[in-house]
């Protein structure tokens, strides 16, 4: 068995490359005017008004370039993201996802692990309860990202949603919140695989995962019993 | 599956090869040829416009996004600015396309005129004076700049179905284009977005006639649409049955450009 469904391998994929250049696309959109605040007003809550974001950062070389991209890009995210969900509720994976009762309690044991309070690597099923709230936080905020960017696309012909929100100013400001929240999930996501569990990669392409080389079984944490132990039964020790 | 009948329960690992191992790779030249491919992407990727190949993709999806944005306008949705928006009066950005602060040369152009024309029963050559007399409508309205900045004014001036009701457009006009002084700057627009009932031939902010800085003596506005497409020294609306692409429409920009 597979340990992710060839569904879930190739919307993960096409969700990583929309999502870079969203965020890309998005931030060159930013830079055209790097603040929130209205003109002739001020913005209480973003420390860096009106300076842009290095340009190395960004995607779609100039404003209608970046603009092209994002709203082109904007489907293939949405609908990908569709897909994906509607997937996982049919066929059941979504009970790996959703937290369950006590996900803060084993969430913290996973800290306690993590910090070495605790010795032993907690039971888990799929995943561990970092994991679960973190996929499961990740389509939420995906959710966040699009409905606030449709809200600063149309603010006037959807302006009962941009108002929901605060009006177009805030619904931009959220905007910016959910791509920096999906940066960060990314990038915890991306650092926990090549520290904690790199042998997870080849599932995320072929499907196939050792489970004898999972981080429970490795009892691993960051950097921590990242190569398995040199211990192989079937070989002649020298 | 793995071998193993509960994996749970398997504290030390039975074999100790890396995948790229049993890939037959070298765990060395498989770090380098990942850690290449990965910065090759991102150089590729960085303040770059993409592959030229994309562009008949971006083409396609901004046909695609104009009948989404279509289906969504409403002569009924009005832009309301909030009512703790403060006007940005003289912070207001003024922009034009010549060197120079575009001004109506009265000597050696004569007085100006704006020309209703095109699709149009009895076109119309209308003075400063003539919009005055016409119908007045006010708005307190946000602007929506396509570099993501806002600003609130109040516009007055004429609606535009009123002066195509004066006019007599044929019902076969589908788009208006919008000339102006400020050198070649034109945008054509969609019928339905024009007779919006906030689109308004402006002459008059917060109040006052406009300056030459924000378009004076006239202007096309509306909410509906993001501020390139919105001319300022208006000289002709012509009423049409085909587009007319426009100043930065036929740059790169989205020709609909709707709010």
């Amino acid at each position: 068995m597979k340990r992710h469904h060839v569904v879930v391998r190739i919307t993960h994929w096409v969700n990583a490359i929309a999502l870079t250049i969203m965020v890309g696309s998005g931030l060159r959109i930013f830079n055209a005017y790097p603040a929130f605040a209205r003109r002739g007003e001020t913005f209480c809550c973003y420390p860096f008004e009106r300076r842009p974001i290095p340009a190395s950062l960004t995607f779609g070389g100039w404003l209608a370039g970046a603009r092209n991209w994002h709203f082109a890009m904007m489907w293939v995210l949405a609908l990908n993201g569709l897909v994906y969900l509607g997937f996982i509720y049919l066929h059941g994976e979504w009970r790996d996802l959703v937290p369950r009762r006590g996900i803060f309690r084993d969430a913290w044991e996973m800290v306690r692990f993590y910090l070495t309070v605790r010795k032993d690597h907690p039971r888990q099923g799929k995943h561990n309860a970092l994991q679960r709230l973190a996929y499961f936080s990740m389509p939420m905020v995906g959710i966040m990202a699009i409905v606030t960017g449709l809200a600063i696309w149309k603010p006037v012909e959807l302006s009962p949603l941009t108002g929901l929100l605060g009006g177009y100013v805030w619904a931009r400001y959220w905007h910016f919140w959910a791509m920096l929240l999906l940066v960060a999930l990314t990038f915890g996501h991306i650092f926990m695989v090549f520290t904690v569990d790199p042998y997870s990669i080849p599932s995320m392409i072929t499907g196939k995962y050792r489970e004898d080389l999972s981080p429970e079984a490795r009892n691993a944490r960051p950097f921590v019993h990242l190569l398995p132990t040199n211990t192989r039964d079937d070989v002649p020790q020298p | 599956m793995s071998r193993n009948p509960d994996p749970s329960l398997v504290i030390r690992p039975a074999r100790s090869t890396h995948p790229a191992e049993q890939l037959g790779i070298d765990r060395r030249r498989f770090l380098a040829a990942s850690g290449g491919a990965l910065g090759a992407l991102l150089l590729a990727a960085c303040d770059s416009q993409g592959p030229e190949s994309a562009k008949g993709i971006l083409k396609f999806a901004e046909e695609k996004n104009e009948i989404v944005e279509r289906a969504l306008l409403s002569h009924s949705s009005m832009d309301v600015p909030r009512k703790s928006a403060k006007i940005a009066g003289e912070r207001f950005p003024s922009y034009f396309v010549s060197r120079h602060v575009p001004v109506w040369d009265e000597a050696a152009r004569g007085a100006w005129r704006l020309e209703v024309g095109g699709m149009v029963a009895k076109p119309l050559q209308l003075s400063l004076a003539d919009l005055g007399s016409l119908p007045r409508t006010g708005y307190r309205l946000d602007h929506f700049c396509v570099e993501g900045w806002t600003a609130v004014a109040v516009r007055t001036g004429v609606r535009l179905s009123d002066l195509a009701r004066l006019a007599g457009v044929d019902p076969h006009a589908r788009y208006v284009d919008f000339q102006s002084f400020d050198d070649d700057y034109h945008e054509s627009w969609d019928i339905e977005s024009a007779m919006h009932p906030q689109t308004l031939i402006v002459y008059a902010q917060d109040g006052r006639y406009l300056n030459a800085a924000w378009g004076a003596p006239a202007r096309v506005y509306s909410p509906t649409k993001l501020g390139y497409k919105n001319t300022k020294y208006l000289t002709k609306i012509m009423f049409m049955p085909e587009r007319n692409g426009g100043y930065w429409s036929d740059r790169g920009y989205e020709w609909y450009g709707g709010v």
